[in-house]
């Protein structure tokens, strides 16, 4: 499955995406902007491709058509030599808080969804927790309040509570798409939220039968 | 509950044992479970079945369970693994319902297709069958006993209201041994071995039923059906706390990987997450599964309010240290029992929390300040600091902390600080059922452990 249909999928599945357009040529990628409003980023869409970041395969920031337009042909070029399907135009993620939500299904407990923060001191934090699905609210309030960084999300220094109900809603999803769809391993990261919502930045999953 | 679990009864409470490969060599397992059975004064009938022998022990010796005429309730099976599945067999025909199977050389080293054999057969007879690969049970109010180490290299504890499920047999000994060497009080103790045909959520539920058990200590490596634990955890839980400890965690190393690849890696974290769901007390050293464990015969707190008595002010310091780290309060002082206090405790000392009563408080000093913060409304915990150092303490305080513990009104908790002097007036206060702990960390953690079970219960009811 490519980038495209992993999020299509996902779409079906409940999840809310950013505002997104393949783009197989410059004129389509203008086109995409035009409808999707900028700022916008810009993402290599192929299957030899792993770590898009590595080879210059992702442009963040870009503000305006003619930015559009560069960083288009500077990402073709820097995957010049592999297969590619498109470049993804995307809208660009709101600002607030990076944070995981992940899952796996476990072999002796079933479906296991992990929330944690994410960000650049991921590893330094180690700051998760998880819970078997199915979960309650009552699960997800203790979720929230087992990461050492949840007044992070709470809202402090005069910053706004991330907007819980939607972390609600994401959390219960995840456990519920895994369920429906036997997903062996699921990796929103990051999500960014902040007081109004979130944006899922980037998605990978894998089925458990495939 | 399930036939083969309603069955255990007759492994717990058997009128008569058969122990199969009992044997005249005193080194050999057969041999050491007929022994501790006598010598443990097992009140009922005890057929020792091997076809080398005519008499073990005394006792008239069997060549099966098939020659033994009157009724055999439970069988230890100590063979061979080779010969259990015959022998599993001829129970049957015998219709024994309760067995142990003390053998090991099952799935454990590979012959996988062996232990089939042996659920198939126990299945077909519903019978309860403990192990294989495992220690056995012991159950002290009715003096059974097959566990196969020798009395006097390990104690047997009293009875009391801790059942331990454990699945380790090595594990399991240190448990029995601290057990008694504590004078923590068991009513069941369960070494489980392979779990086969009787695993350890089929032990947690026949515990929650049984009237003799209070609290439950459980001792995991893996489970073979993790939803099952889930849901028997957290249904038992909400009636008799449940202690675990869970061995081969790996957390760190799972945290790790999950940070650094994005992936979820080692399955301790779904174990976690499932302690926490079933809101059990997990322990994360087998001390601590003791220094948890003892706290739970204690009335449920109604709040996080501690009040502390001491002798030694120092000690007083280092555990309001302790209370504040882990978000537990020091209960503020009433007028009332200010007043109350200024009557009764020397003119030097201050009526504040923690009180310290000063070194030279004798036991009636300690009575006094006890018996007015035990009914303070502000303390619903009591911590007692005792200095047995102190010349001025004698041997009287023991009963009035048993006394005041024994009301079962607030949990009441002793730490006592210090060497071997110290230690023989712990060992009298644990036996006699007074959670007490050797430092004030190691106390206030486990009242820390009683808070949240106390809340959680508290909540749901």
């Amino acid at each position: 499955m490519t980038m495209i249909d992993d999020f299509k999928y996902l779409k079906k599945h409940g999840f809310e995406l950013l505002p997104y357009a393949l783009a197989k040529n410059e004129k389509e990628a203008v086109e995409a902007a035009k409808k999707i409003g900028y700022p916008l980023v810009l993402k290599v869409v192929s299957p030899e491709i792993t770590h898009k970041t590595d080879i210059g395969g992702v442009i963040v920031g870009i503000k305006n058509k003619k930015a559009l337009v560069a960083a288009y042909n500077e990402i073709v070029s820097n995957a010049r030599g592999k297969r590619v399907d498109g470049i993804l135009v995307q809208k660009k993620a709101r600002k607030g808080i990076e944070l995981i939500i992940g899952g796996k299904k476990d072999v002796q407990f079933g479906y296991v969804v992990v929330l944690g923060l994410g960000g650049i001191y991921v590893e330094v934090f180690r700051d998760i927790s998880a819970r078997i699905c199915p979960i309650t609210e009552e699960d997800i309030a203790e979720m929230v309040m087992e990461l050492k960084s949840h007044p992070i999300l709470l809202g402090m220094r005069g910053k706004k509570a991330i907007h819980m109900v939607s972390l609600e809603k994401l959390l219960l999803n995840a456990c519920r798409f895994m369920q429906k769809e036997d997903i062996a391993e699921i990796d929103l990261n990051p999500v960014i939220f902040n007081e109004r919502g979130y944006d899922i930045v980037d998605v990978r999953f894998k089925r458990a039968k495939s | 509950m399930r036939e083969q679990v309603k069955n255990l009864k007759y492994i717990f409470r058997p009128k008569s044992i058969a122990i199969i490969g009992a044997s005249g060599t005193p080194t050999k397992v057969g041999a050491v479970v007929l022994k501790n059975l006598m010598e443990g004064m097992f009140g009922g009938k005890i057929y020792p079945i091997n076809p080398k022998h005519k008499k073990l022990a005394g006792l008239r010796c069997y060549p099966s369970v098939l020659d033994v005429k009157g009724k055999i309730d439970c069988a230890i099976i100590a063979i061979p693994a080779k010969f259990v599945p015959e022998v599993l067999e001829q129970c049957g025909k015998k219709r024994i319902k309760g067995v142990v199977v003390l053998s090991g050389g099952f799935a454990e080293v590979g012959n996988v297709e062996l232990e089939n054999q042996l659920k198939k057969i126990a299945d077909k007879n519903d019978a309860a069958v403990i192990g294989p690969n495992c220690l056995g049970i012991l159950n002290p109010y009715k003096r059974v006993d097959s566990i196969f180490l020798p009395m006097y290299k390990l104690k047997r504890p009293r009875p009391g209201g801790i059942s331990f499920v454990t699945q380790s047999g090595a594990t399991g000994t240190c448990i029995v041994d601290l057990a008694a060497q504590f004078g923590v009080g068991v009513s069941k103790f369960i070494s489980y071995g392979n779990g086969t045909v009787i695993d350890e959520s089929d032990l947690l539920e026949y515990l929650e039923s049984d009237k003799k058990t209070e609290e439950i200590l459980l001792y995991i490596e893996g489970t073979k059906n993790g939803k099952r634990l889930l849901e028997t955890m957290k249904r038992v839980n909400r009636k008799k706390p449940i202690v675990v400890l869970k061995a081969g965690r790996g957390k760190k190393a799972a945290e790790a990987a999950y940070s650094h690849t994005g992936n979820l890696a080692g399955n301790y974290l779904a174990y976690d997450a499932a302690f926490r769901q079933a809101k059990v007390v997990v322990a994360d050293s087998l001390d601590e599964l003791f220094e948890f464990v003892k706290i739970f015969n204690q009335a449920l707190p109604k709040g996080n309010r501690i009040g502390v008595v001491t002798n030694g002010g120092g000690l007083g310091v280092l555990t309001t240290d302790v209370i504040e780290e882990k978000n537990l309060e020091l209960a503020e002082f009433s007028p009332e029992t200010i007043r109350k206090l200024k009557r009764i405790i020397p003119a030097y000392a201050n009526a504040m929390n923690p009180l310290d009563v000063i070194a030279d408080a004798d036991s009636g000093v300690y009575k006094n300040a006890l018996d007015v913060i035990k009914e303070a409304r502000e303390v619903d915990i009591v911590v007692v600091i005792v200095l047995f150092q102190a010349p001025a303490v004698d041997e009287r305080i023991l009963n009035i902390l048993v006394n005041i513990s024994d009301e079962k009104k607030k949990p009441v908790v002793v730490i006592a600080v210090g060497g071997e002097y110290t230690e023989g007036h712990r060992k009298i206060l644990e036996s006699y059922g007074v959670p007490t702990y050797s430092s004030p960390s190691d106390a206030i953690k486990a009242v820390k452990k009683l808070v949240d079970y106390a809340k959680w219960t508290g909540q749901k009811r």
